[in-house]
This record gives structure tokens, sequence and C-alpha cells, in this order.
């Protein structure tokens, strides 16, 4: 029986269009995926190959989850579509049996399923094959490779997304189950993702994501490039858990179909106890006639059917039980994210509304996608379904308005739910105890931007349902179609007018709003508003009224809809969108520049072939600055005016003058002079390099004073990255974006090799070598000028400050403007920051330097722990470094475009986002970043100011690295040592993650090029466990000595090595190992605790026996590792547990020089747990095996 | 008025010939539509109320035309299918004050009694506020009459409207719509041949998508009249007889099989005359084909 039922539900399926649409489909998608750049969504990318086995895993359990939308269709019908044809009373009641019947059907079903789903790894596996793949980007073909991730993920995963919506459609007769519990699958998805972010969740994240793809994540989280070309994820732990507990929720739910299942045809009859209960009552017909009732058609009348029926469509979707319950999880995975707002370090910032609003338009971005395709697909098939289809097309209702209710009956859904999100959000902050409400900044983002959003597409959701005019096809195009736009900017389509429903509202700033980005934002939507009002029309004429569903004939009788009304309506669609359109191409293309990212790629890859040969040219270096900077903010325009002396610092003559202007397209060169007589031998206007030849050469020695001008202008706006360096509040830039340069400029070359490659350039070293002459002259701000004198003019409108380094001179009015003349009293970097904003001002003095923090009116949350941090960390480095060379230290806020504070001369610009708003809860627990941000930029007041490093690798181990022990430093003496290994972990994870996606190359600590994972995550750990091991006041010692060597020296710079050789100088012979294993290789160890049993002497005296093994490995560039010998210094701990609080009652180093050991300890307090490297002061990728529970040892 | 049909002919995409070059007048009163299952009834009903499109010919409401205007004909039109189902979460009262809306009727006192009038004639006023999807296959099928006859209709197209009624009901309606289709034009398909002969003034016989049959039900009847003969015979006898004479029906009475046979003159051979009726003249149209088809057939057959 089970073979007949199994064989024909596979012919059933096999003459089904469906099934091959459906594989044709996924294979399409699959296809495109990875033989275009597409591939990039599954990792590969720098040195990760594209069919590397991490690769191919990642994007088939993507794919499956996108699979389970087939899967649904598929399964759910198995049995239902005896329901819903009407087949049961007559198929049940043969005699056939229930097993046989269900499994018949499952399993036919499920074959067809994987047929289905083979689409991905087929397309995957011929994907591999196609000529016009990179070979350098593939490693050789290797079936596994394919086929085991097809195995591991997608068929299991295609086993659970078929069970549930089997058991479902199966039990509950209805197709709208079906859907519902997929959205419950993909709530645990997008918790699992959510949670894994979350530290101390991970492995609940890798156990509850029904598709794996968080235990997948999991297990490779720390995997280097090396080992993601070259392993698969092994069947074990969290892959092997998660996938036996889905698959079993698979099982259940087959069982759970077979006991529920019975083949009764009718289940609950509320139909026939009602009927039979109905008295059957005589009325005289005569009595009543049947009234007249005036019939109107007019505009009113029109309206009211239109609300009347959006009203019945409203309430229909929302009085569904499947409604609410993807409203529900909706807003339950809300809350969930909502513990983790704004989270850096581990703590949380105040709950803004913009915050919130990031976290609520989020978070129920995909549910709202769910709701439109689904519920769009509802209404339109409603009546279809419900076969009350005829009766209503045949009322005097035109097709558009019956569209058009249904239309705005979700309209209505959506506005329902976003003032739904609102009070959520409102709730949200409350509970965080924040009650600076702001409901105009919700409904202006929510019903502009989201609103504008979801209409768009529900418009677009509609033209495919009604010319796809199958609903469950349909919801496979909507979702295929919203998947493929948002991967066209992959293939070069990157302007916003090919993006469907493009235009973003942009980043919300406490400080700046929505500062300019509304104008092209409305422009934008309009223009897709158009677009889509023609989509309407269309879905208007085609769509099916009555019992015609062929194309031709939906046509013929389209054609008569096409009324007055009808053609008015898509004149004023097509006007919309030309004029919109034409106006935001002469915004992008004309008055401004659009290049997608080849053409920008190609033209700096231009600009290498041309100049490159000038990148060592002798040029002379700007020794003084003074100039005048005019900020317009409400125009977002400034002028700069002002001269540089440049001399000419070589000994020999110099005869050209190459000078780089920025290329930003906003700015205008008003003029460049000389003092000297030039001819202009050569200008490109285009990469804006300018050759001065001098008619008298210039001498060593000797200077030029230079003049020039420079206007940003803004006009219109940009496709897309509008520049929010100068804006309405909150203006910030620095010299080097905008100023002219003198000569050849490395930052525009092109960085990645895969770009590199595209446009024929050789690979390129990210840096120059740590021994080049040329890099050991100039200094990592480039070779433009050593130190220079600065003097600098700023004007800005009445109501803001602007500030730039230097000493404020004088201050005064003039025509409405405000002015400000600041001037620096000593030579310093020529790397200056220029700002200018609404400012409210917080002064403090230490010693007897002026403390100022310019901070936003309503940001002073924090302001004191900024305070206290400049001041600690002033004192802790006067004390142990040198002496802090201004009398003066300025923070001040910028809007939350950049998330960085910059360290420039006694001056740092700090991001709103990064600690302005941060919440310290519990000072004693939570890491207050603020404090710890403050400390690390005034720290490069002393390492990149006081000591500049060459430009050459390994320079930001002194100016960031630096800066970061400096800052631990700080921390350390003022947070508690449980707060600090909070801290510290958070750096292992941030290093072991970065690695994992280095793009290039991994370069031990002393050669860093400019890898923030390795400069600061690396570094905090390598110095806080150098300080650990030599002493904090020898490291103190050894960077005295390097910044009296170096400090306020013109070339030759410092190198990584000058550091390391003083800190040699400071450490014992018995530890120097550590130097060579913590800055000069990539060493990682493996520590680990095998046994810890301990025998008690007497109630004072514990003798614990730890069986510990220590491994230490080397790794290579790309993480491939080599074990090498052990000979080090590792920490023994011991804790013992009083009332609940564990605490250390011995930590002593132990020498080890073999892999496994047995160490014996006694302390006097009844140990709890033990270990090796209790702390995590080495870098382990394993960190949480390192301790284990002590166990009393069994006498024998 | 008068709705007149002229060369109407649809050929599905599978390639069924729904309707073949159909040509009807339908003046006011009530118009029976007699066919089998798959005649085309329903097919041309779904035409004339705008919800398939022809291949060609035409179809005018006097002087409107309804294929190409058929905004205009839903105004007017009181359309009920043969199968439909209803929202069903919604109470009668609110589905059927829904489509009157929908039907234009704006004035809200207006449509509230005509809402609650036509629950009551339709016997729904004890039912009307429970939610339609409890409702039984005969209430359901008595709402949809219900809203057909919201606005009154100048055209009413009801397909099949009895089926599912008990007697009763059956009555009931009938009744309603005779008392409608007095001034109005009333279409009504049925294979229930009864209904057509105790109500229509007019009717066709529908058969393979051709009018085989347009009159009045008394003319048809007058047109056969003696020439219907029908005789007791054993079973054995059956195929003999069918091969010899124009069985026009079969049919069991007490238990032994009934013969009716349509012929000019007395068959003879044991026949006696009947009085015809309304099911007699429908089986001589719809057989008719196969009776001339037979003719031709049959000594082919006899050779095989």
């Amino acid at each position: 029986m089970f073979r007949e039922i199994f064989q024909f539900e596979l012919k059933y399926r096999s003459k089904r269009a469906a099934t091959f649409v459906y594989f044709g489909i996924i294979f399409l998608i699959s296809f495109l995926a990875v033989t275009t750049d597409g591939v990039k969504t599954g990792g590969a990318m720098g040195q990760i190959k594209q069919n590397a086995p991490y690769v191919l895993t990642m994007l088939s359990v993507v794919y499956s989850v996108f699979l389970c939308l087939v899967s649904s269709a598929i399964m759910g019908v198995a049995v239902l579509r005896d329901f819903e044809h009407n087949m049961e009373a007559i198929l049940f009641s043969t005699p056939i049996n229930k097993l046989s019947y269900l499994m018949g059907r499952f399993w036919g079903s499920f074959v067809v399923l994987v047929f289905i789903g083979s689409g991905t790894w087929l397309a995957f596996l011929l994907g591999d094959l196609m000529w016009w793949r990179d070979q350098s980007q593939l490693l050789p073909f290797n079936f596994w490779n394919h086929f085991q991730p097809f195995l591991l993920f997608c068929v299991p995963n295609l086993f659970l997304g078929g069970c549930l919506p089997f058991m479902n459609g199966t039990l509950s007769r209805k197709p709208i189950a079906i859907y519902t519990q997929g959205i419950a699958l993909l709530v645990l998805y997008v918790a699992g993702q959510t949670m894994l972010k979350n530290f101390d969740q991970k492995n609940i994240a890798a156990l509850i994501d029904p598709f794996g793809l968080q235990a997948f994540i999991y297990e490779t989280q720390y995997w280097t490039p090396a080992e993601r070309n070259q392993f698969l994820v092994p069947f074990t732990g969290y892959v092997l858990y998660n996938r036996l507990i889905w698959m079993g929720v698979g099982f259940v739910a087959l069982v759970i179909t077979y006991l529920g299942f019975s083949f009764n045809v009718v289940r609950k009859s509320p139909v026939k106890s009602n009927a039979s209960g109905e008295t059957f009552k005589r009325i005289d017909e005569n009595a009543v006639s049947i009234p007249a009732a005036q019939q109107l058609f007019n505009y009113r009348t029109e309206l009211k059917q239109v609300i009347h029926m959006a009203k019945l469509y409203f309430f229909s979707v929302v009085r569904e039980i499947p409604f609410m319950g993807i409203v529900i999880s909706g807003l339950l995975l809300l809350i969930l994210k909502s513990i983790n707002l704004g989270e850096m370090y581990g703590t949380n910032s105040y709950p803004t509304t913009y915050q919130v609003l990031n976290l609520v338009t989020g978070s129920f971005g995909l549910f709202f996608l769910i709701v439109i395709v689904f519920y769009s697909g509802e209404l339109l098939w409603k009546e279809k379904s419900l076969k009350i289809d005829l009766i209503i097309d045949a009322m005097p209702v035109s097709s558009f308005n019956v569209l058009a209710a249904k239309f705005f009956g979700l309209v209505a859904i959506y506005v329902m739910l976003l003032l739904l999100l609102m009070l959520c959000g409102m709730a949200i902050q409350v509970a965080y105890g924040y009650y600076r409400f702001e409901p105009s900044v919700y409904l202006r983002t929510l019903f502009t931007d989201t609103l504008g959003g979801l209409i768009l597409t529900t418009f677009l959701c509609v033209f495919i349902q009604v010319l796809v005019n199958n609903k469950f096809l349909g919801y496979v195009v909507c979702v295929a179609f919203l998947f493929l736009s948002s991967q066209i900017d992959k293939i070069g389509v990157e302007h916003g007018m090919f993006q469907f429903a493009s235009g973003k509202l942009g980043t919300f700033s406490d400080m700046n709003v929505y500062g300019h980005f509304v104008y092209p934002f409305t422009w934008f939507k309009t223009y897709w508003f158009g677009f889509s009002l023609l989509l309407f029309a269309i879905a208007v004429i085609f769509c099916v009224r009555g019992s015609e569903e062929e194309l031709n004939i939906r046509w013929k009788a389209g054609k008569q809809r096409l009324n007055r009304k009808l053609v008015a309506f898509i004149l004023c669609g097509t006007i919309l969108f030309l004029s919109s359109g034409f106006y935001i191409y002469y915004n992008t293309n004309v008055i401004n520049r659009y290049r997608n990212t080849d053409m920008q790629n190609e033209m700096r890859a231009d600009y290498e072939k041309k100049y490159k040969a000038f990148e060592t040219l002798l040029q002379p270096r700007i020794v003084e600055t003074n100039v005048q900077v005019d900020i317009y903010p409400s125009e977002r325009d400034f002028t700069a005016e002002g001269y540089y002396h440049l001399r000419n610092k070589s000994d020999q003559p110099i005869k050209d003058l190459h000078i780089q202007q920025s290329t930003d397209d906003h700015l205008i060169i008003d003029y460049v002079k000389f003092d000297e007589a030039v001819t202009l031998k050569q200008a490109d206007d285009v990469y804006r390099y300018y050759i001065y030849e001098l008619e008298e050469p210039l001498q060593p020695g000797d200077s030029a004073r230079m003049d020039f001008k420079v206007s940003f202008i803004t006009e219109g706006f940009k496709e897309k990255n509008s520049s929010t360096r100068v804006i309405y509040n909150g203006t910030f830039f620095n010299n080097a974006t905008f100023f002219p340069a003198i000569g050849y400029n490395t930052h525009y070359e092109l960085a990645e090799d895969d770009d590199r490659k595209e446009q024929d350039l050789e690979k390129k070293e990210r840096m120059l070598e740590r021994n080049d002459s040329s890099g050991k002259m100039m200094t990592l701000f480039g070779d433009d000028a050593d130190h220079i004198r600065f003097e600098v003019t700023l004007s800005t409108s009445a109501d803001q400050l602007a500030i730039a380094p230097g000493y404020l001179r004088k201050e005064w009015q003039e025509n409405d403007r405000r002015y400000f003349h600041y001037k620096m009293d000593v030579p310093m970097a020529n790397f200056y920051s220029i700002v200018s904003a609404r400012y409210a001002v917080k002064r403090d003095t230490w010693k007897n330097v002026n403390l100022e923090i310019y901070y936003h009116p309503g940001h002073e949350y924090n302001l004191d722990r900024m305070m206290q941090a400049m001041k600690d960390a002033l004192e802790y480095y006067s004390v142990n470094f040198s002496d802090y060379q201004y009398s003066q230290m300025r923070i001040m806020e910028f809007p939350r475009y950049e998330s960085f504070a910059q360290s420039f001369a006694n001056t740092i610009p700090f991001s709103e986002g990064i600690g302005f708003i941060t919440r310290i809860k519990d000072p004693g627990k939570d890491i207050d970043y603020p404090y710890y941000v403050t400390a690390h930029e005034v720290a490069h007041q002393w390492w990149g100011h006081q000591v500049m490093p060459a430009g050459v690798k390994g320079s930001s181990m002194i100016s960031e690295s630096m800066s970061q022990y400096s800052a631990l430093m700080v921390m350390k003496h003022s947070f508690t040592p449980e707060t600090m290994e909070r801290y510290l972990k958070f750096e292992l994870d941030g290093y072991l993650k970065g690695r994992a996606s280095e793009r290039k190359k991994e370069q031990p600590l002393e050669l860093v090029e400019g890898q923030g994972y390795i400069h600061y995550n690396k570094a905090s750990l390598v110095f806080f466990a150098l300080q650990d091991y030599i002493g904090e006041d020898s490291v103190n010692a050894a960077f005295r000595r390097f910044n009296k060597a170096w400090r306020f020296k013109d070339g030759p710079y410092p190198v990584s090595s000058d550091l390391l050789r003083c800190i040699r100088e400071v450490t014992p012979d018995s530890l120097q190992y550590v130097i060579h294993d913590m800055f000069e290789t990539i060493t990682l160890f493996e520590n680990k605790t095998l046994e810890a049993d301990y025998v008690e002497k007497d109630t004072s005296l514990f003798e614990v026996t730890l069986i510990v093994s220590a491994e230490k490995m080397r790794a290579d560039s790309l993480g491939t590792e080599t074990p090498t010998p052990i000979g080090d210094w590792i920490d023994i701990g011991v804790y013992s547990e009083t009332d609940g609080t564990e605490k250390l009652v011995y930590l002593l180093k132990h020498r080890f020089t073999k892999k496994e050991n047995t160490v014996v300890i006694q302390v006097s307090q009844k140990p709890s747990r033990a270990g090796i490297d209790p702390l995590h002061k080495l870098i382990d990728r394993h960190s949480d095996d390192n301790t284990r529970t002590v166990r009393k040892k069994l006498e024998r | 008025m008068q709705l007149i049909i002229q060369n109407l002919n649809k050929t599905y995409s599978n390639g069924v010939q729904a309707l073949r070059d159909v040509n009807l007048t339908i003046s006011q009163g009530m118009f029976g539509l007699l066919g089998p299952n798959g005649a085309g009834k329903s097919s041309l009903m779904r035409t004339i109320a705008t919800l398939q499109e022809a291949d060609s010919g035409s179809i005018f409401l006097d002087s409107l035309d309804v294929l190409e205007n058929k905004e205009q004909v839903r105004r007017i039109l009181g359309y009920l299918p043969q199968e439909f189902g209803v929202y069903p979460k919604i109470d009668a009262v609110s589905l059927l004050d829904h489509l009157a809306v929908l039907k234009g009727i704006t004035h809200s006192r207006e449509r509230k009694d005509l809402v609650e009038t036509l629950l009551q004639k339709t016997n729904l006023w004890a039912a009307r506020k429970k939610n339609l999807g409890g409702f039984s296959g005969g209430m359901k099928q008595r709402f949809g009459i219900a809203q057909a006859l919201l606005a009154s209709p100048k055209l009413i197209i009801v397909d099949e409207p009895t089926a599912g009624l008990d007697p009763a009901e059956r009555n009931r309606f009938l009744n309603l719509l005779s008392e409608i289709g007095e001034n109005t034009i009333v279409i009504l398909s049925t294979h229930i041949v009864e209904d057509v002969k105790e109500l229509c003034t007019d009717m066709a016989i529908i058969n393979k998508g051709q009018v085989v049959y347009s009159g009045s039900p008394i003319e048809a009847i007058k047109e056969i009249s003696g020439k219907v003969w029908k005789k007791r015979v054993s079973k054995p006898e059956i195929e003999g007889h069918k091969k010899l004479y124009d069985v026009l029906s079969e049919r069991l009475s007490g238990g032994i099989p009934e013969l009716k046979v349509f012929s000019g003159m007395h068959p003879g051979n044991g026949f006696e005359p009947v009085e015809a009726d309304l099911e007699d003249v429908y089986f001589t149209q719809v057989f008719a084909k196969r009776r001339v088809s037979l003719s031709h057939e049959l000594p082919i057959k006899v050779q095989t």
C-alpha cells in the first residue's frame, strides 16, 4: 500500500509544473549566487576561496532557509490538497491504512522536495566548472566539499522544514497554519542570530537555530582563512547537537501527525448542529415586499465602497490568529533584542529614540516583509479561495477600486503595526527608566521611511501576484524578486534609480537630526511611488475578474478598464515617475557626479598607473600652515583660504612642485599661487594632480610660500554617500580630506587584491617595509610635513562654536557670524580637525591644564566619567611617561555618522555614538567605555603626537597599541579586576574573530599593517600579559625610555623594533622568549585542564593535583598552525568558593616544558575550581577548558 | 426590456467549445435554461453576467452592450453562481450590508431596510447574527439568493438556485423569484425540469454549447404531444429496444424498467401513449443529435 501511494505521489508531483518551476528558480538563484559576486555572501573574500568548504557550507545553509518557503508549499499540501479539492470523502472511504497513506504522501513529497533542494548543490557544483570563473579564486574541484554541506544541513533542514508543515497542513487542514509555523521557525532563526552576538548566549544560539546556521558559525567563528579553505565543519559539537535536536523535532512532528490524524471527514461540525437547531419559520411573504433602495454611482459612493472593503479586509486580517502569531513573535523578538540595546563591550547605551527606532525597524523588518508578501497574496486571493469571487466580481465596483481597497486594507494594517511598534518602543524606553519621549521622531521615521518602503513593496507584491496569478508561485516570485533586487548592486547596478524602493532616510543623530537626507529621500521615494502607480495600473488591467485566467483574454478584458480615470491615473504615475526621475538624474548625475564602484575603482587604478612614478619624488615639506576657514552650516559649504610655507629639507635642489588637490566632487579649487615664479607644467583636472615648475629651483634649506583657496560647495544631492562632513550641526573634517597636499597620494590606490586584479594591477603590500628608508623619513600622517607651525581662523554661523587645534587667541562677531582665531604655540603634526556645532561646554582643570568637553545639550550622561578619565589619564601618563605637552585638552562631540574618536593636538573629536549616550548601570560590572575611549585618545597625545611613528609596517603598534596599553593601565587602577578580566575577554574574542576574517595576511604585532584586531585587540592581550610577566613598572620604564629617545623629533621616525629594543632592555633573560611570542610571531596556546582533584590533609590544608596539557602553536599569515616546543611560564590558579562567589586563592606561574604535566600544590582553603591560565592571559582559542571543577579524590 | 444574444461563441483554451453560435432573445419574465451537465449553461450565464469573455458574438440588453459595458451591466445585475462561498468570519447582516454598499446603495437607512427584508424573505432572519462560516448548505444558498436580489436588479441570473434546498425552501424561493420576475429578466438555469415548467414563460435547452430549442415550455410540450410512448420491458429486452426505437428515457417503475420512446406514429409492439411533459421535451432535444448520428453509426457498429 505504501509503495502505491508513494509512487502515486511521485508521479503526481512529476506532472506538476510547480515542481520544475521551483527547481528552476532555486537552481537559477543558486547558480547566480555562486558564479557572480553574490558568492561573497558566503564569506568568499580576500584569502578565502570562492568554493572553499566554508563558503559552500555557508551558502548551502543560507539557501536552505530560503528553501523552507518551498518546503512549506510542497509538504504542507501533501495531505491538505485532498481537503482543498474536496477529495477527502472519496479517498478516506477507500480501504487504505493511515500509516501507508501518511507515510506514502510524506516520503513521496519529501523525495520531490529533496529533488528541488538539490537545485542548490547542483548549481554550486556546476558553478565550479564554469569557464568564466576566476581560477585563482577557486580550489581544485572537490565533490565532497559540495555534497557534505548538502547532506549535513540542506537535507535535515528540508526534513524539518517538511515535517512541520506536513503536520500542520494535515492536522489543521488549513494552509494558513503552515505559514504560521514557518514564521515560528524564522523567529528562532533570528533569535539565534541575535543571541550569537551576545557573549554569554552563544551556545544557546547554536542550539535554538532550527537551520543550524548559528551552530555552524559558532563552531567556525575563530577559523582562520587557511582553515576555512581546508576543512568542512565536522559533525561534532554544537553542529551535531543542533542537527540531532531538530531532526528529532521533525520525527516528533511526524509521530504527532500519525497520532492526531484520522480519516474522519468531518471533525467538529458546528455547521450541522447549528443548522439542525434552527427552527423553520414561516413568514407571510405578502406582508413584506422588498423595499426600493436607491443606487447611487458617484465619487462619494466609490469612496464609501473602497473604505467599506478596506475595512473588511483589514479586519479579516487582524482578527486572524496567524496574523496575531506573526505580530506576537515579532514583538517577542523585539523584546529579546532590546536586551542588548546599543551594546558595546557588553555595556548598553541609553535607549534614545533613534536607538530604539533602529532596533524596532531592524528587528521587525523581517516580519513586515512576511506580512507584506503573505497578506498581499492572501487578500488578492481571498475571494477566489473562499469561492465568493464570482459574486464579488459581478458587483458594480471597478477593478481599480477593488484592488485599491485591498491595498488600503494592507496599508491600514501597517499603520496599526507601526503605531504598535511606537508604543513598544516607548515601553522599552520606560523599562530602561528613560523618559525622554520623542513621539515626533517616531512618527517622522516610521511614517515616512518605514511606511514608504512598506507601501512600495506592497505595490510590487500586488503586481506580482496579479501577473503570476498563482498564490504560491506568487509568494516565491515575490521573495525571489526581493532577494535578487538586493543583489543587483553586486553586478554594478548601484544607482538608486535602478534599485527598487531605494531612498533611505539615513542615520538619525541627536545633533544633526535628519540632516540633509530628507530631501533626496523624498525624491527617490516619489520616483518609486510613481513607478509603483504604474505597476498598480498594470495590475488593474490584468487582474482576473470572473473566470478568465489566460493572459491574452485578461488583456482583452482589461482593455475595457482603460477608461478616462485609469488613463489619468497612469498619466499621473508616468508624470510623477518621469519628472522625479529626471530631477534625480539631474541632481545625481548632472550637477553631481555619479560613479559606481567599478568606475571608482577604475579611476583609482588609473591614477596609480599615471602617477605612481612620483611616489618617492623628492618634494619640499610643509613647515607652516595658516588658513582661514569659513563654514556655512546651513548651506553645507565652506571656503578655506590661506598659505603653506614649504621648505626643501633635502640636500638637493627641487625643480618641480607636485600639488595633489582633494578629488572630492564638492570641492572647487579657486587658486594656487606661489611667491616664486612658476609655470604650470601639467594640470590634470580629473585627478587634480598639478605640477608646477619653478623658474629658480628651490635650494636645500630654502622655503616657498604657497597661497591657496578651495571652496566646498554643496549643490543638489548625490546618489548616495552624500558627505556627512559639512552639515547643519556637527561639521567635522580634517585637513587630509580637503586641503591641498604634496605629491602622490598612496591612499588613493586600490588596496584589495581582488579589486587590483580586476584592474590589472599587481598585488600590493599594505604598507612600506619597516626598514624602508623613505618610510622612515615620514610619519604615519604622511610625507607632506614633519612638524608644522599652525594657525587658523574659523568662522561659522552665530549659533555655533568652531574649534580647531591650538589655543583660542581671539573670538569676535562680525556680520552675524562668529569668528575664532586659534594658534598653536609649539610645532605639531600636520593633522588638524575643524569642528563646528551648537555646543554646550563643560569645563574643569587638572593641574594647570584646562579641560573642556563640548557636547550636545542633552548628552550630559557621561561627562563626569570622561572628565575623570582625562584627569586620571593625564596623571598616569605624565607620571609614568613624560610631561603633557599642551596646557589644554578638549573633547568635542560629533554626530554618529562615524563611530570613532580621534586625537588631534590638544583636541579630541568624539563620536556621539560611542560614549555620550552609554549607560553605565553598574560601575562595578559594566565596562565604562567612555572612560576607556577617553583614556585611549588622551594617550595618543603621547603616542602619535609626542612620538610620531614612521609610516611603515608596525607604526600602529606605536600609535595604537601603546595608547591601548596606557589606557589599560589607567583602567586597571580604577576598575575592578573582574571588569578588567571581562574587558580582556572581549578583546580576545575581537582578536580571534578579526583574524578569522583577515582578507590578506595576519601579521605579528610588530609588523601590523593597520589591522584593528591586531593593534587594538591583540595588543591589549599582549601588553596586559607583558606587564603581568615583567611588571607594570618595567613596561613603563621601557615606554619612558622610548619616549625620551624620540619625542618631538623630526625624521627619521621610530619603528616598532626601536620600541621592542626598549622593552627587551627591561625584560629578564628568562622571559625574553615572551617578546618573541608576543610581538614577533603569531603564537597561540592550547591550554587545558584534564583532571583536577584534591585531598583534604586537614581543615586548612588541601593538596590539589592537576593534570594539565599545554601546547604552543605558531601560525602563518593565513592561519596555518605548526606546533612549537613549549618551555613557558604559565599561571596555575585555584579558586575557592565562599558564599557563592569564587576567589582566587592560588595564582603562580609554573614552567612547562612538555605537553602533559602533573602539578601538585597546596592551598589553605577548600578548592572549588582550578586549572591552567585561569585569567586567560595567553591567547587560546578554547578558553573555556582552561579550568575545571576540583573533585575530592576517592580514597583507595 | 430584452436581452438579445447573437452568434455567441466561446472556446476554452483546452479546446472545449463551450458555446456554439448561441442566439437567444430573452424578454422580461422568467427564462429557464435547461441542459445536461457540461452543456454550457454556466458558461452562457457567466458571459451574460460579465464574468467571461466571448470569442465572438454580441449580447445586448436593449441598447446596452453587455460585453463592452460591463460596469453598467453590473449595476443592474443580480447574479447567483452555481457554486459559491462566503467570508467565513462575518455574519449574514454584515456581509449582505457590505454587498449592498458594493451595489451602490449608499443611504444607510434604505440599506438597512433592504437587508433586513431580504433576510426575512429568504428566511435567514433568525440566523442573521450568525457567522456565515457556520451556515448549512441550504442557508448559504438562501443567502446567495438574498444577495442576488439586492438593489432590485433588472437582470437576474441564477445558476441552479434550487440545488440543495429542501422542498419547502424551494417553493419559497420560486415564489419569490416569480414575484420579482414580473418586470425583470430572470434567467434561471436548472436541470430540474419541473422548475422550468412551473415558473417559466420562456425557455431554452442547451446541449454541447448549442441552443437546441428555445420557446415556451407549453409550446414545446404541444409540439411533441402525442408522439411519446411508453412500455414496460424486461431487462434483457432493453438493448434490443434501444436499437429499434428512439428511446428518450429508461427508468424503473416499481422495479420494472419502463422505456419512453419518441415516434411520430404508434410504434405498436406493446407501446402505449403517454401525455408528454417537459421532461420528454428535454430528452427529445438533448438526445436529438444522438438520434441523428446513431442512424449513421449503427451499420458500422454492427459490422464491428
